[in-house]
């Protein structure tokens, strides 16, 4: 395990069997670019629809180099203060009325109340001045505005923090940077170059298999590989919401909690609510549910029985 | 050993010098980066070298589904190469350029082929008259560069109606931050208080575009001009219509343009087709209007007012609208023209409704958009 802590030693095979024993079901060009992000040292950008696992590859990542995963949680709207830092002012006010009597001159409050413990770390901030190596997840980089995204992306290249009333923090360390995006809006040219890319497709029904398999392990054989060709089928649809693989491992475990072994019309219409989120996708694959199922073997299987 | 080694770099340099022709921004960095890359990697394994060459040079999706094909491409021109020990080079297959009328250009346009090479080279003066240029009459050979004309303007447009501005009549919040610092002067006694307002923008957009087969040479562009702004402002909603409606924020807000199109030219909705303007807005105002409109959304219509469905249908729906919107704007590219008035029973029956009735047959009258583009 001493390999975890040297990243320098770390090898392709590592950061595959790292993900394995971590329980992330990945393909060749993932742990490829987790790899070289980590040796070259360069953010890594990765995109894909909704539930495909984009997040759960920082934390993963996180796990696997035993270090702290901090996370910024992008939205329209965030800025600066609530990425980088912030002021206490209550408690700065507090601290002012405690020493209201000393005989302190105005320069001397000033430097106390501008002092470390009345600062208020934001993610950013606190990444590049934790004690080690962090991974840094820049989630949903997409919906935050032109702006921000052209500030981050100052912070990214020169990793040092400017604050007016203390100066320059150099990040200790540099953290491991991971962004990823719903592809709500495209992202400039210059944060893309700056990233390696990562692009993470809905999975193939093997491969989702092997996930449904790995996380729901006291899945019924037959159900599980039901509701995967089911999935393959559904994707397929022309969907508001695809659902992605978190949905499936919802409907796979609601439906082991419900003691099933197999899927018919009645319980996929009873049960869609935890696939489908919006209610035009909810009409139309209830309009064609007897297709989906026909594609998906279900009948001929049952024939079979 | 050596002399292998200085190949395989070599080899890797015009590799990326082939990708930049076929559309990669790659620079000496990149190439830096491919290089170094290979010091972590088995590269004498084929796979694991084009998948490490892989990670480190594509930037988008569309790349990474090239990669592959040209990767094989390329290195399949190198062994050759090798083998006849003479030097072929990478032949960068240009496809030939459209020629033919501009409706016909048009239309392979919307199919998806398009031209390789942009040029970046177009004056000032030349955008000037160029922005005059109807759009019905754009020549073949310069439909690219419209199209980039329009997709920078859009951009820009979304980008000013985008602009977060203070209110600086109510006081609302006090601003700790500058409050502090005023009154440190005075000992820490807060005497002053300064207050902040929230900067914002609450408009929200929704477009319907009509792309029925009188707005044929229309819509492309305007179809370039709604998912240029909605890549930029994300308040916005938008629909295509002639028979029936189609929701496309989904589309124009995920894919890129050409992929967009693409989608859109296999979906059922007929495309060039009749138009019924009334059903859609109907549909519109049973399925959508209900969450989507209110005192803060501006609707902009782009239609020519020509149907052939239910014109009573137009007058309800458009009343509907204006009640719960707080805007229409309707553009109609014909209205460009100096003897044009709105005579067109679609037209008429929606009038009273509207708010604003402007052209849209060229780039600088989208310009003018903005004007309007407040609450």
């Amino acid at each position: 395990m001493e390999a975890h802590k040297n990243l320098n030693n770390v090898t392709l095979a590592d950061i595959r069997s790292l993900l394995l024993e971590q329980g992330y079901i990945t393909d060749e060009s993932v742990s490829m670019s987790l790899f070289l992000s980590l040796q070259l040292n360069k953010p890594l950008l990765v995109e894909g629809p909704a539930g495909v696992g984009k997040t759960e590859i920082a934390k993963v990542m996180a796990r696997a180099l035993q270090t702290d995963l901090i996370r910024l949680q992008c939205y329209e709207g965030l800025d600066a203060t609530h990425a980088l830092y912030e002021w206490n002012y209550q408690r700065q006010l507090l601290h002012l009325k405690m020493v209201e009597r000393e005989q302190q001159s105005v320069d001397e409050k000033e430097q106390t109340i501008f002092s470390d413990q009345f600062l208020m770390k934001r993610p950013l901030l606190q990444a590049i001045t934790h004690s080690r190596k962090p991974v840094l997840l820049i989630d949903e980089v997409d919906r935050s505005d032109e702006e921000f995204e052209s500030f981050l992306l100052e912070v990214l290249s020169e990793w040092q923090i400017t604050i007016p009333e203390i100066g320059t923090i150099t990040a200790t360390h540099i953290p491991q940077v991971i962004l990823t995006g719903n592809r709500t809006r495209e992202l400039s040219e210059a944060l893309r170059r700056r990233c390696l890319y990562l692009y993470i497709d809905y999975p193939d029904f093997e491969k989702e298999w092997l996930i449904v398999r790995q996380k729901v392990p006291q899945i019924d054989a037959r159900l599980g590989e039901q509701i995967c060709r089911f999935m393959q089928q559904l994707r397929q649809m022309k969907l508001e919401k695809t659902p992605g693989v978190a949905e499936t491992l919802d409907w796979a475990m609601a439906l082991t909690a419900l003691h099933i072994d197999h899927l018919d019309k009645a319980i996929i219409e009873q049960t869609l609510g935890v696939l489908i989120k919006d209610w035009h996708d909810t009409r139309q694959v209830q309009m064609s549910l007897s297709e989906l199922l026909e594609k998906t073997g279900v009948y001929s299987k049952l024939d079979n029985l | 050993m050596i002399t292998r080694h200085t190949s395989l770099s070599r080899n890797i340099v015009h590799f990326c010098r082939f990708l930049r022709q076929k559309g990669f921004a790659l620079g000496v960095e990149e190439e830096t980066l491919a290089l170094t890359s290979l010091t972590y990697i088995d590269y004498s394994n084929r796979d694991v070298f084009r998948i490490a060459l892989k990670a480190v040079l594509c930037r988008s999706q569309l790349q990474l589904q090239e990669f592959d094909e040209l990767f094989t491409h390329y290195w399949k021109e190198i062994d050759k190469a090798l083998d006849s020990k003479v030097q072929t080079k990478a032949k960068p297959s240009l496809k030939p350029g459209v020629n033919e009328a501009s409706f016909k250009a048009l239309k392979s346009w919307l199919n998806g082929n398009k031209h390789e090479e942009e040029e970046q080279t177009a004056s000032y003066s030349f955008q000037e008259s160029f922005s005059r240029q109807d759009f019905s009459k754009v020549p073949a050979d310069e439909l690219q560069e419209m199209m980039r004309i329009i997709k920078a303007l859009s951009r820009r447009l979304a980008a000013q109606a985008n602009r977060r501005y203070e209110k600086t009549i109510k006081q609302t919040q006090p601003d700790l931050r500058r409050t502090l610092r005023k009154n440190m002067r005075l000992g820490g006694e807060l005497l002053k208080i300064a207050f902040k307002k929230p900067k914002k923008n609450r408009i929200k957009l929704v477009i319907l575009c009509d792309v029925s087969k009188s707005m044929e040479l229309y819509s492309a562009f305007l179809l370039q001009f709604m998912y240029s702004f909605s890549q930029v402002y994300s308040r916005i909603e938008t629909f295509a219509f002639s028979t029936s409606l189609q929701h496309l924020t989904p589309l124009l807000k995920k894919t890129d343009f050409a992929q967009a199109l693409q989608t859109l030219s296999v979906q059922p909705t007929s495309w060039s087709g009749g138009t019924r303007i009334g059903e859609s807005l109907h549909t519109f105002v049973t399925h959508y209007a209900q969450r989507l409109l209110n005192k803060q959304t501006i609707v902009i219509i782009l239609s020519d007012g020509w149907d052939t469905g239910d014109v009573k249908l137009v007058q309800e729906s458009m009343e509907t609208i204006h009640a719960r919107a707080r805007k229409i704007i309707w553009l109609n590219p014909l209205a460009g023209y100096t003897a044009y008035k709105p005579q067109v029973a679609g037209m008429q029956a929606a009038l009273p409704y509207i708010d604003v009735l402007a052209p849209v047959h060229n780039a600088e009258s989208l310009q003018k958009l903005s004007q309007w583009l407040r609450l």
